[in-house]
């Protein structure tokens, strides 16, 4: 799918803009229409707010989808020899470690991240992003919400809306204070 | 009538309505302090209170007594507007104060206004800022309308910000109204507006674009319209990192919501400083110059009054 010139004027951008301007263009479109973003407080009802956040994320998508890739990204989903780490010491604080004890939590019952990937659809790199709190380089709060609770139904987590909040807590925590 | 009075004046000045819809965001507080920078700068400035229902600048300044003010203009007790400009404690600031307007003046007549308007036109002045009202009255909305810039003032609260777009819309609403050819223009947003009963017309943008389907060339001239539609920004009172990104969030979600481009002019911090320049009656700039909000504030004037070249 090709990206078209609306795509590039939704995220204010020039056609072509170099991807690391992108990235930016796209975190901060998601994060004004994020719920809590108070520079669109009542200015949309919640229909026109999930209708702008799908055409920013759809627009963003075709944008990044029509660059090269970097680097070849294998397809085979799992190599045959692939062993799965054993996770060691004890189980990381959901709250306050919410990525480590999703790392702990998925390498107990066996998972790659490629598995993951394949099952939810979700990039193996913010699979990664997400255990390693990598929060920069995280999609807006409102995507990470959905990862994550995709992420804790697959690996079984009892209550995977509640491991979401534990990371969104942290996430929007730590941001507002570097 | 007097108008020609300033014909030999060649230069008009360059003049900046401080607006915003909510009370108590700190437009006049701005305003004075904005004006005393630019006139900090060596050029002239006449500072205009519009306010007329709460006009209070004198004081910001401390001059509790203004000589003269705009009601005595208004009830034609002088003829000219320069008559009434009061010298301030800064050098090349002058005051037209609006104290002790009457209370039947807080809404001029469209004459009066127009007669003001032709007045700020013709004073000795580099810049006028004007400090207007609270709320959405179209009185606001036309000096916000005819000045060079238009400039919104809100602070990081949601009470603040859902103002702010209501007054943007009236503003921009009252701007297309007024487009060429009139009388088609109306005739073709009467008709969006009626054909328009199950999807309300919500924002300037759907409103653009549905008379242009009706009239091509209406939705012509309301494009002309939005394009010159370029209000600027300010968000006062900031306190954290949060609230910094805010002005750019406004401007993005204008642009995609109404289709105006907001001009950010920068974020001004919140000072216990500031509070104290209006208790003692002494403007920040000049006796508290080396705060934040005023380093910032100079940068914000500098963004406001920097002229690119005019294309010919």
């Amino acid at each position: 799918m090709k990206a078209r010139r609306e795509d590039w004027e939704l995220l204010g951008l020039e056609p072509g803009a170099d991807i690391a301007r992108v990235k930016q263009a796209y975190r901060h479109r998601m994060s004004v229409y994020e719920p809590t973003s108070l520079a669109t407080y009542n200015l949309l009802d919640e229909d026109e707010r999930e209708t702008m956040i799908g055409r920013i994320d759809r627009a963003y998508h075709r944008i990044v989808g029509a660059e090269p890739p970097p680097v070849p990204i294998p397809v085979a989903a799992e190599p045959q020899s692939a062993t799965v780490e054993i996770p060691s010491g004890p189980m990381p604080d959901p709250v306050r470690d919410p990525g480590a004890h999703l790392r702990h939590q998925r390498l107990r019952r066996g998972f790659t991240l490629q598995r993951i990937s394949a099952e939810t659809k979700i990039a193996v790199a913010i699979l990664e992003q997400i255990e390693n709190e990598d929060f920069d380089g995280l999609p807006a709060a409102a995507f990470v919400r959905g990862h994550v609770q995709q992420y804790a139904r697959e690996i079984r987590i009892e209550n995977p809306d509640a491991m979401a909040k534990h990371y969104l807590d942290k996430m929007q925590g730590q941001s507002l204070e570097d | 009538m007097n108008d020609t009075l300033d014909l030999n004046n060649q230069r008009v000045p360059r003049v900046w309505a401080i607006g915003g819809g909510k009370g108590g965001v700190g437009k006049s507080v701005i305003a004075v302090n904005l004006a005393a920078t630019i006139a900090d700068s060596g050029q002239r400035v006449a500072l205009v209170d519009a306010d007329l229902g709460g006009a209070n600048l004198h004081t910001l300044l401390g001059i509790p007594n203004p000589k003269a003010n705009l009601s005595d203009f208004l009830s034609k007790r002088v003829s000219r507007l320069a008559e009434v400009m009061t010298p301030t404690p800064v050098d090349n600031l002058w005051l037209v104060s609006g104290a002790k307007a009457l209370v039947d003046m807080a809404n001029p007549t469209f004459g009066q206004k127009g007669k003001i308007l032709r007045h700020i036109n013709g004073l000795q002045a580099d810049h006028v800022v004007i400090d207007l009202g609270a709320g959405s009255a179209f009185n606001v909305l036309d000096f916000f309308l005819v000045a060079r810039k238009g400039v919104l003032v809100v602070v990081p609260e949601p009470t603040s910000i859902e103002n702010s777009y209501h007054f943007l819309k009236a503003a921009f609403f009252r701007k297309l109204k007024r487009a060429e050819p009139r009388s088609r223009v109306r005739e073709t947003v009467k008709e969006v507006m009626e054909g328009s009963q199950r999807t309300p017309v919500r924002t300037p943008r759907e409103l653009i674009a549905r008379a242009q389907k009706l009239d091509p060339k209406v939705g012509e001239a309301l494009r002309a319209e939005a394009d010159s539609f370029r209000p600027a920004l300010i968000v006062n009172q900031v306190d954290n990192r949060r609230h910094e990104k805010l002005g750019t969030d406004m401007v993005s979600a204008c642009q995609d919501y109404f289709g105006v481009r907001l001009q950010y002019l920068g974020a001004l911090p919140h000072d216990q400083v500031i509070a104290r320049s209006v208790l003692e009656q002494r403007p920040a700039v000049k006796f508290f110059p080396q705060i934040p909000f005023v380093s910032n504030l100079r940068s914000v004037a500098e963004n406001l009054t920097y002229a690119r070249p005019r294309p010919a």
